[in-house]
């Protein structure tokens, strides 16, 4: 069923009347829902896991679980629905948790999302479905933890052995190809394979998951949990190509001669960017892209890898967002001695989750918050040795709302480091822009859709990093499920002609 | 024939009239109608941190799917930087291979950071000169009026310490001892000083109820005394060559500039006013002034009314009206 293609309040309406539901929501007044406190994620004490890799969050209880459900109180209009970017049905999925019914949870969540564990560990709830619970608008108290009951009924069925592979239409033979296999590609191909498409993903690393298994540490996303899920789409039939450049290894044209009917570009946002400071191309210095990709995907942190990083005492990470944050603890875990976040706004200003920042605090990360790096001083090898910082005052805010860093002059430092990590942002990936004639791009650099996230060449949609500039899980996972809905729309249109 | 060649910054420039930094000498095809039309060398446009806060400012306002991405914004100011950067390496390029007259590289400059990386690559792309703009806005209280005097002074050393090419300062006439400032500028050993920078006035929009720019964007011609007395008094006192700028719309003003010690003449709003085809007219007034007083060259007259070479230099010190309007009937 697409909920998309109804009338989505009288479902929603009609859902709610039903036995089950009814007979919850009179089995506990919603006076003794709201009084309850929210559930505390279960976690790793900070001085034992800033030593080891393990996951951080070790999720809920089935007992805390239920407790947290009980606190929804299955509202007659769900606005925390209106924050998800793919719409899952969370009162419904939340009561049967309530009930006890977990995989039947599962199942209510992966009608619309087809990355119920990573998305329960890596969504920014905060900022959506939990910024809109009734709790958050209407009460002012702390939203019901709708990421923490996602996580718990998506981590229970892939421990249950019963993993429910969505239903798939008969298949009708037409070809349709996705570029990158991250997250959009994954919710793009998982809605292509129900409507019945033969659906093939290009991915050019040797590992399927694209930022979830390169960008996002074990400690917060376990690629063994992606795995889970990449395999359950592969149940459904996507066939995926590992270490195939497309606009290298071939071409969109040429893929177009073999067959393929359409294309969905979600080659994501990975060109790392730089200051472009004095000093930068110094050894030691490493783009946050290729340190995460080396720990994460290459072994470089392990000894029987042949690609080691070397790191040292002292380790600087630059910027102030969520890459910043993994790579600064990923470097704690490493054994760095003082591992500092750098950056020139304050605390409040940074673009990592809270939650991120709160743990890095706890895994005691050094921050150096009002500061600056102007530039890199070398040994005589080349190798940095000292970062020269510069602190940083608030000027008047920007157009992006934030207050501008405004240099203080003469407050210069240096300080001793032996690894600078830059994590100040990525670009996204010019291969495709760059090998297809005629497809347009913005000043950004990223493909111009429509949408139906149709892209100015016909059979080629595009979602994600690719589009955005730089895009949540969540939104890119909305945006690969939009664009199969276009490409579909594209398809029917072609063939009745 | 008179003999219109001078030596600015230790460039040879075919007459004493430069185009100053300006809307005018950001492309290509300008300067070459500005070069066409006679001048004698132009400095390009300047990169304003300002232009690339408002580059900002408009790609985030081209599409709202940025709008919340604070991460992908997070540094994307360097992106800009480094974007504008190229382009202005580029037009330093194509104005080297496309023009015979000196051109000399601009930098707006607010802290002594920020632009000295820049200056370096302004002067391997080719430039023949680097003229720093440099205006630190008063604003701040917790600055002394001396420190952000010390600011000029260590930005102008600093370029100075890093380029080989010569160096030139335009300074603003916002200072309690002008020429103080002057004379301290010119002990950093920089080539040349441009008196004045024009600086962006603010308005309000009554209507709207909001900020906007003021009308009063282009230099009048009465403006030109401004220059002419703060050159006029310190042409003699200082090794760098001073240009003048601010006001200079026609030929009578540049000489006046000339007499009052100038070495060059920057010419903005005119441009904008009445077209390059100004630059002819106003060579061509000074031609016929120097012929009419037998002058064979500028040097012949250059600094002529001085404050050192005339008979009453308290004159360049009256700053009342007093005696204007004493005998002035009404």
């Amino acid at each position: 069923m697409d909920i998309k293609q109804i009338d989505i309040k009288q479902y929603y309406k009609d859902q709610r009347k039903v036995e089950w539901r009814t007979d919850i929501r009179k089995g506990m007044k919603t006076k003794e829902r709201v009084a309850m406190t929210r559930t505390k994620m279960l976690e790793q004490d900070p001085k034992i896991r800033n030593k080891n890799g393990k996951e951080v969050n070790l999720g809920l209880t089935e007992r805390l679980a239920i407790e947290e459900a009980k606190r929804c109180i299955d509202c007659p209009d769900p606005t925390c629905i209106s924050g998800c970017p793919v719409n899952i049905y969370i009162p419904k999925f939340i009561k049967k948790i309530e009930v006890g019914d977990f995989l039947g949870a599962a199942k209510i969540i992966k009608e619309t999302n087809s990355l119920p564990a990573v998305c329960g560990r890596v969504c920014p709830q905060e900022k959506q479905c939990e910024a809109q619970c009734f709790y958050s608008i209407k009460l002012n108290q702390p939203p019901v933890a709708i990421g923490f009951l996602e996580r718990f009924a998506a981590d229970y069925e892939q421990n249950s052995g019963k993993m429910a592979t969505p239903e798939v239409a008969e298949s009708n033979g037409i070809k349709v190809a996705a570029v990158g296999s991250g997250p959009a590609s994954l919710a793009w191909a998982t809605d292509m394979a129900r409507m019945g498409y033969d659906v093939t993903v290009f991915e050019a690393l040797h590992e399927i998951g694209g930022v979830l298994k390169y960008g996002i540490p074990d400690f917060r996303l376990p690629n063994s949990v992606v795995d889970v899920e990449i395999n359950n789409v592969k149940a459904m039939g996507v066939k995926f190509v590992t270490n195939f450049i497309v606009g290298k290894t071939a071409s969109i044209e040429v893929l177009r001669d073999r067959g393929f009917e359409a294309f969905f570009v979600a080659s994501g946002a990975g060109l790392p960017r730089f200051m472009n400071i004095p000093g930068e191309n110094f050894n030691g210095i490493f783009s946050s892209n290729e340190f995460l990709t080396r720990v994460n995907l290459m072994g470089a942190a392990k000894d029987d890898y042949d690609t080691p990083v070397s790191l040292g005492k002292n380790i600087a990470v630059i910027g102030g967002g969520n890459t910043a944050m993994d790579s600064v603890r990923i470097a704690k875990r490493l054994g760095a001695e003082r591992a500092m976040i750098v950056y020139r706004r304050t605390r409040d200003e940074m673009p990592a989750r809270l939650e991120e920042v709160e743990h890095a605090l706890d895994e005691e990360i050094e921050f150096m918050n009002l500061n600056n790096p102007i530039e890199y001083i070398a040994d005589a090898n080349g190798k940095v040795k000292e970062m020269v910082l510069q602190k940083m005052e608030l000027g008047e805010p920007d157009d992006s709302g934030r207050r501008r860093p405004i240099p203080i002059e003469g407050s210069e430092y240096k300080v001793p480091v032996d690894v600078v990590i830059v994590a100040v942002g990525v670009s996204p990936n010019p291969l495709i822009p760059a090998s297809v004639k005629g497809l347009k791009t913005t000043k950004w650099g990223t493909i111009t859709v429509n949408d139906d996230f149709q892209s100015s060449i016909e059979d080629i949609f595009a979602g994600g990093d690719i589009v955005r500039g730089g895009a949540t899980v969540i939104l890119a996972m909305g945006d690969g499920r939009d664009a199969a809905t276009g490409m579909d729309k594209y398809i029917q249109n072609k063939i009745k002609k | 024939m008179t003999d219109l060649t001078t030596r600015y910054l230790g460039l040879y420039l075919k007459n004493p009239l430069v185009a100053a930094s300006s809307g005018y000498t950001s492309s290509i095809d300008y300067l070459k109608s500005l070069e066409k039309n006679g001048i004698g060398a132009i400095v390009l446009k300047s990169l304003f941190e300002e232009e690339i806060i408002n580059e900002y400012h408009d790609r985030l306002n081209s599409d709202d799917r940025f709008g919340s991405n604070i991460e992908f914004l997070d540094y994307y100011d360097y992106d800009l930087k480094e974007e504008s950067l190229d382009k202005y390496i580029q037009l330093i390029k194509d104005a080297k291979q496309e023009l015979s007259i000196p051109v000399i590289a601009s930098v707006n400059c607010v802290t002594s950071q920020e632009w000295t990386d820049f200056a370096v690559k302004l002067q391997e792309a080719g430039a023949d000169a680097l003229e720093l703009n440099i205006f630190i806005m008063p604003s701040d209280t917790k600055r002394s009026g001396r420190e952000i005097e010390e600011e000029y002074l260590k930005i102008s050393k600093k370029i100075k310490g890093i380029v080989s090419i010569p160096v030139a300062v335009k300074m603003s006439s916002y200072f309690s001892n002008v020429s103080e400032m002057i004379q301290n500028l010119d002990k950093t050993g920089i080539e040349g000083l441009v008196l004045f920078n024009r600086s962006y006035s603010l308005d309000f929009d009554i209507e709207n109820m909001d900020l906007t720019s003021s009308s009063n964007v282009l230099s009048k011609p009465e403006d030109y005394t401004l220059p002419l007395r703060w050159i006029a008094l310190n042409s003699n006192k200082v090794n760098c060559s001073l240009a003048a700028s601010t006001g200079i719309h026609d030929g009578k003003s540049v000489i006046k500039m000339l007499l009052a010690g100038a070495t060059v003449i920057q010419l903005a709003s005119v441009l904008y006013l009445h077209g390059p085809e100004s630059i002819n007219s106003m060579l061509k007034e000074l031609e016929e002034w120097m012929n009419s007083k037998k002058f064979l060259n500028i040097d012949q007259f250059r600094g002529k009314l001085s404050r050192d070479s005339v008979k009453n230099p308290a004159e360049f010190e009256r700053v009342q009206f007093m005696k204007h309007f004493s005998n002035k009937k009404l």
